[in-house]
């Protein structure tokens, strides 16, 4: 599993993202570009120029025809994925910290930084898929986080709900229409911020991941905890396989917070767990500060990881990942296999 | 005597490991039925994203007018 080194990034990166067929993967980082990759060669296919500030976030619609992009210059924009074209800015009162589109692509959300006279936010923008369309100015909705701010958020099967993840370590549930709280549960432990949340292909549960050094798979309906994985380093990022029943977590202490040297120095590796029986199967080392973020392939080929020391290495699974399986899973399988000749 | 101890609590790891496995699958199963039940009630396609898809390959080529072009 050789992996592809994506050097095009002049300072840390913050988030990655594959597109739906996971033919592309978009890179943000704090050098204030955006990136643009083919995730099998590692070949830049360009940049998207606009921003006056660290990229903080960025997502893409499910047809690949529109990226979203949100920045320390306090604006979210809005870009024609194949000429570079910036479509749509949007202005906030503070830094946009993350973006996401929901399902089929007709809403970006964006969470907005708490700063001294400004509560942090979560805002709904409504979006046309559409390069040639006038996007509207107003936003939709405005949920207020009025207890601890927002770092994270994104949207449910459905649209039904607004998953966010909070500073203090808590996950709340809102209405996705009308942006009323549901839920808010301590999940993570008490003020160790949430520092990702990605969902499962179908939307029905998520994966977040914390300071606290732990990663939990949550379910959209009733935030139910059902897995917690227990890493060694606070993590900044986690995310769900697609084809194999693995999470991937990434994160590793900063060298200003780093004390005392560790045996294992740094620790700036992937983390692979079984995503069912949270045992951790393997790690894969390549950076040379924490990862900031981790994305798998959507089509279940491999995956990304983006460090605070600029690169973004991209790994193809080989046949021993395809292969690795528990032997009850086995089990299952031949079971289930039998079950369908006969 | 050991052998036992040791083959015993193997047995109790992966039967502990059977049963996280079945009541993953199974909850994935209601899950699965629950949504695609509320997608039916909402007259909304079973993947959302297949449709749109659909829809932007019409509009690249509409007619059915593939246009190939082979790149050496």
């Amino acid at each position: 599993m050789r992996p592809i080194l994506l050097a095009g990034h002049e300072r840390a990166l913050t988030q990655i993202k594959y597109n739906r067929e996971g033919d592309l993967i978009f890179s943000v980082s704090k050098d204030q570009q955006i990136c643009v990759w083919f995730a099998h060669n590692g070949e830049r296919l360009g940049t998207y120029r606009g921003h006056q500030g660290a990229i903080w976030t960025i997502d893409v619609d499910p047809t690949t025809t529109i990226l979203a992009s949100g920045s320390a210059d306090n604006t979210i924009r809005l870009w024609d994925v194949k000429t570079g074209k910036c479509l749509k800015t949007w202005d906030f009162p503070t830094a946009v910290k993350r973006v996401e589109f929901n399902e089929d692509g007709t809403k970006l959300l964006g969470v907005t930084e708490k700063r001294m006279g400004h509560l942090g936010t979560i805002v709904v923008l409504d979006v046309k898929v559409d390069v040639e369309a006038e996007q509207a100015d107003e936003k939709a909705m405005t949920i207020v986080c009025e207890e601890s701010k927002a770092t994270v958020a994104g949207w449910s099967y459905l649209s039904k709900y607004i998953i966010a993840g909070h500073e203090d370590g808590s996950v709340s549930q809102y209405d996705g229409k009308t942006g009323d709280l549901i839920y808010n549960i301590p999940i993570h432990e008490l003020n160790q911020p949430i520092t990702d949340l990605q969902w499962a292909p179908d939307r029905t549960y998520f994966i977040t991941s914390s300071k606290d050094k732990t990663a939990k798979l949550i379910t959209a309906k009733d935030l139910e905890v059902l897995k917690t994985y227990t890493a060694d380093t606070p993590l900044n990022s986690a995310t769900i396989t697609p084809k194999k029943d693995f999470v991937i977590l990434g994160g590793g202490q900063a060298a200003m917070d780093v004390t005392t040297t560790a045996a294992r120095q740094g620790k700036f590796e992937a983390r692979f767990y079984h995503k069912i029986f949270e045992d951790e199967i393997g790690r894969v080392r390549g950076h040379f500060g924490p990862l900031n973020t981790v994305a798998a392939d959507p089509t279940g080929k491999g995956y990304a990881s983006g460090g605070e020391d600029g690169y973004v290495r991209v790994h193809h699974f080989d046949k021993g990942y395809f292969d690795f399986m528990y032997e009850v899973e086995r089990e299952r399988q031949n079971r289930l296999a039998a079950a369908a000749s006969a | 005597e050991d052998a036992e101890r040791i083959s015993s609590a193997d047995v109790a790891v992966v039967q502990h490991r059977r049963r996280l496995l079945e009541e993953f699958y199974a909850w994935r199963a209601v899950v699965e039925e629950e949504l695609a039940e509320e997608r039916a009630a909402l007259g909304l396609p079973a993947d959302p994203v297949a449709e749109l898809l659909k829809a932007k390959t019409a509009e690249i080529a509409p007619q059915g007018e593939v246009q190939e072009q082979v790149i050496e």
